[in-house]
């Protein structure tokens, strides 16, 4: 009983503080709201007894990659600086989209089957502990996917860091215009936090 | 000269930090050593000879009152002119001046003893009263019967009988005895003399100062 | 029942807390007084004993100012999410056998979550105070917070590696047949590089750039007065003695001692949580505050290095003894 009161008030939670992240005005109200969302999605995980999911989530988006969030939006004046045009001119064509997506979702959700698949039952997680569970699955029988994850995330931080570093010989040519250097260091200290 | 910031040191020094580990040491020598704050409301300091403190006017044992002559010298001396005398003078021939009023503002007054230093009879004073604030300004407005109780509230706690008080600045430096008005020429404590002259200030050079 | 018992020991355990909080600002002022050969309180009662009461009297009593541009909800949530941040880490603190009110699986990372939460508070209290010092002091704190976290994680991977469990209950007893009854010297790097950022990791000397206060005033909490200002000491106080704890369970063994003691099993884990608060005041009165790319070089080119080649010599140790 108290698990279906607990995952209606995070599900709750969830859209609410979702629908307010993409509404509210103020930008970092809306990082805010994400911070909301990030800890009942946290709690949503602790239903299924992945504790180090949780945990995971709040120490990883709440902890580095929303504070990266605040840091942009904190060092860039939005009022004045960022002026983005509609990515998609028509609006509705966006709203067919998102429709399509929405419809997609909810076509798949009837191939949800309850209850365990595999050797791990929830018993079996208890007993030897999800952290463990998880460690003993992702560098075994997922080793792959996880590598290649992991090299994705190489090439986005190398990615990054030739960004950041894009105009270096623009700079060697003007020397005097030395002030931006220090720029591009700072940056892939964040690269390298998440 | 060479000023080294960075000292060179070896790579055990470096590991080890021995550059913390000295301040933390000292740091916590000093933990038990004995503390040099001094708790001043009940542990009053030692007050020097020289100080300069609250204003008063010295009342003459004779006249029982002020021995001030009304010659405006501490006024024209004084750097703040924070003094105000008003004197008129008898109709008979070889009185003193009459002092109305003699008022001292002692928020404008910087402490100098200028005003001790010129007066020719020794009339003013700052004594060693250091504990006299207030919450209202009138009240700091010293007038000259404030003044002379000032002196008498002085005084009063002196260890020393009130005639044999000498104040430094009474008999000022760097002038010889012939110069002096004659209530000038005072005999001083040898402890405030040096290279032949009068030292209030200069007291510190002959005597290692002491802790206290 | 069980529910009531649970709270009676959370009302036990915030009291001493608070109690502690209150005393360690008068720990920290008397020490720090008598090694720049002064006193410290003296006036409030014997010794000043009573001096942290006074203060949280006049604290509570004061005026509690908010800036006319302030961003107000975020202003006003800022030191309670601080705060809150800070006491529920406690929950999962293990004081002594059996002395942890949820034993959890997680618990190390479940601090973790939790200090990372409280850089939050510290941020949003410098955006929304519309000052110029508080939010440099916020934007110094979220810089600082990230990059030692990194470190600090992976310095007590080590010990995870060790004891083999996130179970802080269980990192103790696993302690119990190593060196000295605690993993100290066989991770002595992970003990330094933690050590340095859980200095970090709670904006102390010599990392408190954030509230810097010859630069920044008062750097993120300039604009608090009166409660909210001294929730933003508790929850500093609170932080400090939570990261002791952790440094006390992963790397000094916890409540172990050299011998048992009868009535109150937590007596050395407390002693060893007051010497490492000892250490933070005693580094406090000692160093100055370092620059800020020193502190950036210092976390990113040496303590996260030296945390990595911690986790690959212990792991091939593991490997290779066990």
């Amino acid at each position: 009983m108290f698990i279906q009161i607990f995952f209606g008030y995070c599900a709750l939670m969830i859209t609410l503080s979702g629908i307010l992240a993409i509404s509210l005005r103020n930008p970092v109200h809306c990082v805010l709201m994400v911070l909301v969302l990030f800890f009942h999605m946290a709690g949503l995980y602790l239903t299924l007894n992945a504790e180090f999911l949780a945990a995971v989530q709040i120490i990883v988006y709440a902890g580095a990659i929303l504070v990266l969030y605040l840091f942009v939006l904190f060092l860039v004046s939005l009022r004045e600086e960022l002026h983005l045009d509609a990515f998609i001119a028509n609006p509705w064509i966006g709203r067919v989209i998102a429709g399509g997506l929405a419809a997609a979702l909810l076509y798949v959700i009837p191939a949800f089957t309850l209850g365990e698949k595999g050797v791990w039952s929830v018993e079996a997680i208890k007993q030897v502990t999800h952290t463990k569970a998880l460690g003993q699955e992702m560098y075994s029988t997922y080793l792959l996917p996880f590598e290649i994850g992991g090299l994705i995330l190489l090439v986005a931080l190398i990615g990054g860091l030739a960004l950041a570093r894009r105009d270096e010989g623009a700079t060697e040519a003007n020397a005097a215009d030395e002030a931006t250097t220090p720029l591009p260091a700072q940056s892939d200290h964040k690269e390298a936090a998440q | 000269m060479q000023i080294q910031y960075k000292p060179k040191r070896g790579w055990l020094a470096t590991i080890f930090q021995a550059e913390i580990v000295q301040g933390m040491t000292l740091t916590l020598k000093r933990l038990f050593s004995k503390p040099i704050t001094r708790q001043y409301p009940d542990e009053k300091p030692k007050i020097r000879p020289g100080f300069r403190g609250q204003h008063a006017l010295v009342r003459d044992p004779e006249t029982g009152d002020c021995k001030c002559i009304g010659c405006m010298r501490c006024a024209m001396a004084c750097p703040s002119r924070c003094i105000r005398i008003r004197s008129h003078k008898d109709k008979e021939p070889g009185s003193r001046r009459v002092i109305d009023c003699y008022r001292i503002d002692s928020l404008r007054c910087v402490y100098c003893g200028y005003c001790e230093e010129v007066c020719p009879v020794n009339a003013i004073v700052l004594t060693e009263v250091y504990e006299y604030g207030s919450y209202t300004r009138p009240s700091l407005y010293f007038t000259k019967e404030q003044l002379l109780a000032n002196w008498d509230r002085f005084a009063a706690e002196l260890d020393t009988p009130v005639e044999e008080y000498v104040n430094p600045f009474w008999r000022p430096r760097g002038l010889s005895e012939q110069d002096l008005p004659a209530p000038k020429r005072l005999p001083v404590s040898p402890e405030w003399s040096g290279e032949q002259q009068v030292v209030g200030r200069k007291w510190r050079q002959h005597h290692t100062p002491e802790q206290s | 029942m069980n529910i009531l018992l649970l709270l009676v020991w959370i009302i036990i355990l915030f009291a001493v807390v608070m109690l502690h909080v209150a005393y360690a600002t008068y720990f920290e002022r008397k020490i720090i007084g008598h090694m720049q050969v002064r006193l410290g309180p003296m006036r409030v009662g014997w010794h000043g004993l009573l001096q942290p009461i006074a203060d949280g009297v006049k604290s509570f009593f004061k005026e509690d100012i908010i800036p006319a541009n302030a961003d107000r909800p975020t202003f006003l949530a800022a030191p309670i999410i601080c705060l809150v941040a800070m006491m529920t880490s406690l929950a999962v603190l293990p004081f002594a056998k059996g002395w942890v009110l949820a034993d959890i699986n997680i618990g190390l990372l479940f601090i973790f979550a939790m200090s990372s939460l409280s850089s939050y508070g510290v941020v949003l209290a410098g955006w929304a105070s519309n000052s110029k010092f508080s939010f440099l002091g916020g934007l110094r704190s979220m810089a600082q917070v990230i990059s030692y976290e990194i470190a600090m994680g992976l310095s007590l991977v080590g010990v995870m590696l060790l004891s083999g469990s996130l179970n802080l209950s269980e990192i103790v007893e696993a302690q119990g047949n190593s060196i000295l009854g605690m993993y100290l010297i066989p991770q002595c790097i992970g003990f330094f590089v933690f050590f340095i950022s859980m200095l970090a990791e709670t904006n102390r000397v010599p990392f408190d750039l954030p509230e810097a206060e010859t630069e920044l005033v008062s750097g993120y909490c300039t604009e608090y007065s009166g409660m909210r200002y001294a929730i933003f000491f508790m929850a500093e106080y609170i932080g400090m003695m939570v990261m002791a704890s952790i440094g006390t369970v992963c790397f000094l063994g916890g409540w172990n001692g050299p011998f048992a003691v009868p009535f109150f099993p937590p007596l050395w884990f407390v002693l060893k949580i007051y010497l490492f608060m000892f250490i933070f005041i005693w580094i406090r009165a000692t160093l100055p505050r370092y620059r800020y790319d020193q502190l950036m070089d210092l976390g990113w080119k040496l303590l996260i290095p030296l945390a990595l080649a911690n986790i690959v010599l212990t792991a091939c140790l593991k490997a290779m003894i066990g």
